[in-house]
């Protein structure tokens, strides 16, 4: 059951009809991956632009007088204790450590002692309300957070929604890439579910056990900074290329042998047709066809082989009974497993393909040239005779 | 009509309607099919854009195929009231002659005969057409089922057929199409635009040169001419007879188009606890231990399950030179000892206070701005120890000692 390397030679004639618009969709592929990889933002990995150095403001030493007394805290009136502590080596450490960045560049309210007073209600109220300074220099990224599900989740209230801190943290700012474990560890704080599912899921246990570099990270689906709803008809009808990025990577997919044909021959297939043209026309549209995820699992996600694969062929069935309720044990076999139709999968589709391949050029080929042979004769016979008798 | 007639009756009305249904569904069928079988190319993209979306495209060659399958019933019923109530010859039907024609005609046009065959009602190249339109239709209606109604087809069939069946109904309908745009265009749009399938009728000219077995047929009288009173009386068993199969057939095709419920209509979505957050991430801070237990006079009453301090041995009050002034001088003189604020540099300006007003109230320390700094929201904090002598201090009246 296992999708081997081995990829089937396609018959010399299988491509008549196929070879008007061969590598066409491909190309394309190929060209907005390219043009994505020059516009997109560098990620998460891309260095930090470095952010200019504070003219004003006031030398950290003077603030680190105060507040490397450890314990000093204040009362917020939630009754929690906002800690106004900072370890000194953690800032020095951090990326803005690192830059030399004054303490005001971020708190900028703040200019001399005695300090302006404390707004924030709680804790969260006083994350909430320093978050927007990033924008001073990351601007960039902050503006594309406003796009996202957390923006809006936020905007609707949910202040648990994940802000620029909350991430990157504050005073201990590091490369969130490195190691590259780090970005799926950060989304576990919040989404910890999700993320022991996907420990367990190949791509998972890759990243975590192996550091595996080719595997996906939560962003590497999601997006960073602008993730969008993963329920939106327009996130499931991109998912099959999104999955297609590397599974359609010829040298991706050649360290760990698996076929590269999985998206082709999902789009040959109804479902992958359908989304396809969803995805192209009306990608805000849903589609209750079945998208790559719909089959494999979303993040748990195990490899075909693994006997508790969704996909595996004993777990076929009910995986296409979620959507297919009444269908019976010969049904999965209507699919094609990713397989190209050869005479060793799936032989009979193979066989009425290549008939119509001999069949159609035989037909039309004897029509054509019955027809010219015709024609020529018609036009000498109209030549010496002066017209044929219908035509008055 | 049969008055030495200039025009030859070649199709009836109701054979002119089987045309016209196929006409128009073939077509239909063929513009939204073929896009379909193409969907990865960008030219049946474009095409599937046009009409609506590859759900409306679905959706209208689903109607059109009922109509041609609409179309089919009634050209089995015409066929059958033809041979049956009309006793017409079976005009249609291959036979060895066909081929024989056929060869002639290619010899004929390679030079090799000195004529063309002579042709009978229909010939070998409408009969070709004829049959294979029969054959095709047939299997892309067998085959249209299958991709219709793939549960029920796969609870009789390997599911491999379902794949196979697209494949062939593909194949098929290119063949349809390319043959339709070869050898029909060429033989009644071409050799000679034929209008008899909308006009019902060719002239005697048309008769003489295509179809002149027939012509003769006609003039010498062999023509089957039916009474009026036997058609009648036939009629009067096939109209039931026929009505009941029409709509066996038609509930036939409401059985195929309605049978199944192939998929549910909305992906049943995946029950994901999203927001799950981990336990708060403990923080690097080195905390000192706070005091366990508070004075008394500031707490006003002692918290349960603490002591409250011996009260029996009254302190003396704590020098504001000796012991107060210091601690103002090592934590607080930094900051307050400048300017128009609070300034802590000496007994005057201590209790003179700042903005904010006095910040020692003699003799009442919980009162005191100075000590509810100390205990509340403040950068440099005392020590619990120098925060009890200010507390007796000013319990003891502030005094300038």
């Amino acid at each position: 059951m296992a999708l081997g390397p081995e990829i089937q030679p396609l018959s010399v004639l299988c491509t008549s009809v196929r070879k008007l618009f061969p590598r066409l969709p491909w190309l394309c592929l190929f060209m907005a991956l390219v043009l994505g990889l020059l516009v997109a933002e560098p990620g998460v990995a891309a260095p930090q632009e470095p952010a200019p150095l504070p003219q004003g403001g006031v030398e950290n030493e003077v603030c680190l007088r105060c507040h490397t007394s450890p314990g000093l805290t204040a009362e917020l009136p939630s009754g929690e204790e906002l800690i106004l502590y900072i370890d000194p080596n953690t800032f020095d450490e951090s990326a803005h450590g690192r830059q030399g960045q004054r303490c005001t560049a971020c708190h900028t309210n703040i200019t001399g002692y005695p300090h302006p007073p404390l707004f924030a209600r709680d804790r969260r109220d006083y994350n909430l309300g320093m978050y927007p300074l990033c924008r001073q220099c990351h601007g960039d990224k902050y503006a594309q957070t406003l796009d996202s599900m957390h923006a809006k989740a936020l905007a609707g209230g949910d202040r648990s929604a994940a802000i620029c801190t909350d991430c990157h943290g504050a005073h201990d700012v590091s490369d969130p890439a490195f190691p590259r474990a780090k970005i799926s560890n950060t989304c576990a704080k919040c989404h910890s579910a999700i993320f022991n599912d996907y420990k367990e899921s190949i791509h998972g246990a890759a990243l975590l056990e192996e550091s595996n570099p080719d595997v996906p990270t939560c962003i590497d689906c999601h997006g960073v900074h602008r993730m969008q709803d993963p329920r939106a008809p327009a996130f499931r009808a991109h998912s099959p290329e999104m999955c297609g990025n590397c599974h359609a990577d010829r040298a991706r997919m050649a360290r760990y042998g698996i076929s590269v044909d999985v998206f082709t021959t999902y789009v040959a297939d109804f479902h992958g047709t359908t989304v396809e043209l969803f995805e192209k026309l009306e990608p805000n549209q849903p589609t209750n066809k079945a998208v790559c995820y719909d089959c494999h699992g979303i993040h748990n996600i195990k490899q075909v082989t693994d006997r508790e694969a969704t996909v595996i062929k004993e777990n076929l069935l009910a995986t296409c009974r979620k959507c297919h309720p009444d269908a019976t044990a010969n049904f999965p076999a209507s699919w094609t497993s990713h397989y190209q139709p050869s005479p060793a999968h799936y032989p009979v589709v193979y066989y009425v393909n290549l008939f119509y391949q001999l069949f159609i050029p035989s037909v039309v080929g004897f029509f054509v040239s019955f027809i010219i042979v015709d024609a020529g004769r018609r036009f000498v016979d109209r030549r010496r005779k002066s017209k044929a008798p219908w035509e008055h | 009509m049969m008055e030495t007639p200039r025009k030859y009756l070649r199709f009836s009305a109701g054979q002119r309607l089987d045309h016209w249904f196929m006409m128009l569904s073939f077509t239909v069928l063929s513009l939204t099919g073929v896009p379909q079988k193409f969907a990865g190319s960008e030219w049946a993209e474009a095409a599937i854009a046009l009409m609506g979306g590859i759900e409306a495209v679905r959706i209208i060659h689903r109607v059109a195929a009922t109509v041609m399958m609409i179309g089919a019933v009634f050209h089995m019923v015409g066929v059958a009231y033809r041979v049956l109530v009309l006793r017409q010859r079976l005009s249609m039907l291959p036979v060895p002659k066909d081929l024989i024609d056929m060869i002639d005609a290619i010899r004929y046009n390679l030079g090799l005969a000195v004529r063309r065959p002579l042709l009978d009602r229909f010939s070998y190249e409408e009969k070709l057409e004829y049959w294979a339109v029969i054959w095709g239709t047939g299997l892309m209606i067998l085959t249209g089922f299958m991709l219709w109604n793939p549960i029920a087809t796969a609870r009789f069939v390997p599911g491999e057929f379902i794949p196979a069946a697209k494949a062939a109904h593909g194949g098929e309908a290119i063949l349809a199409i390319l043959s339709i745009l070869t050898w029909h265009v060429y033989n009644v749009h071409i050799k000679h635009f034929n209008r008899s399938i909308f006009t019902g009728f060719l002239t005697r000219a048309e008769m003489e040169h295509e179809h002149p077995l027939e012509l003769a047929r006609i003039e010498s009288g062999r023509e089957i001419v039916v009474d009026r009173e036997v058609k009648r009386r036939r009629e009067r068993v096939f109209v039931p007879l026929a009505t009941v199969f029409s709509l066996v057939l038609l509930a036939g095709i409401y059985f195929f188009i309605t049978f199944e419920e192939t998929a549910i209509a909305t992906v049943p979505k995946e029950k994901i606890v999203v927001y799950a957050p981990l336990t708060p991430t403990p923080m690097r801070i080195v905390r000192r231990p706070l005091p366990t237990t508070r004075p008394a006079s500031v707490m006003g009453t002692p918290r349960p399950g603490t002591t409250p301090p011996a009260a029996a041995t009254p302190t003396p009050i704590p020098s504001f030179n000796a012991a107060i002034l210091p601690v103002f001088e090592a934590k607080c003189t930094a900051c307050h000892s400048t300017g128009q604020d609070l300034m802590l540099t000496n007994y005057q300006r201590t209790m003179q206070g700042g903005p904010s007003g006095p910040i020692v109230v003699p003799g009442k320390p919980s009162d005191s701005l100075l000590v509810q700094k100390m205990q509340g929201i403040h950068p440099v904090k005392t020590t619990p120890q120098e925060l009890e002598q200010i507390i007796a201090w000013i319990a003891g009246g502030a005094p300038n000692n």
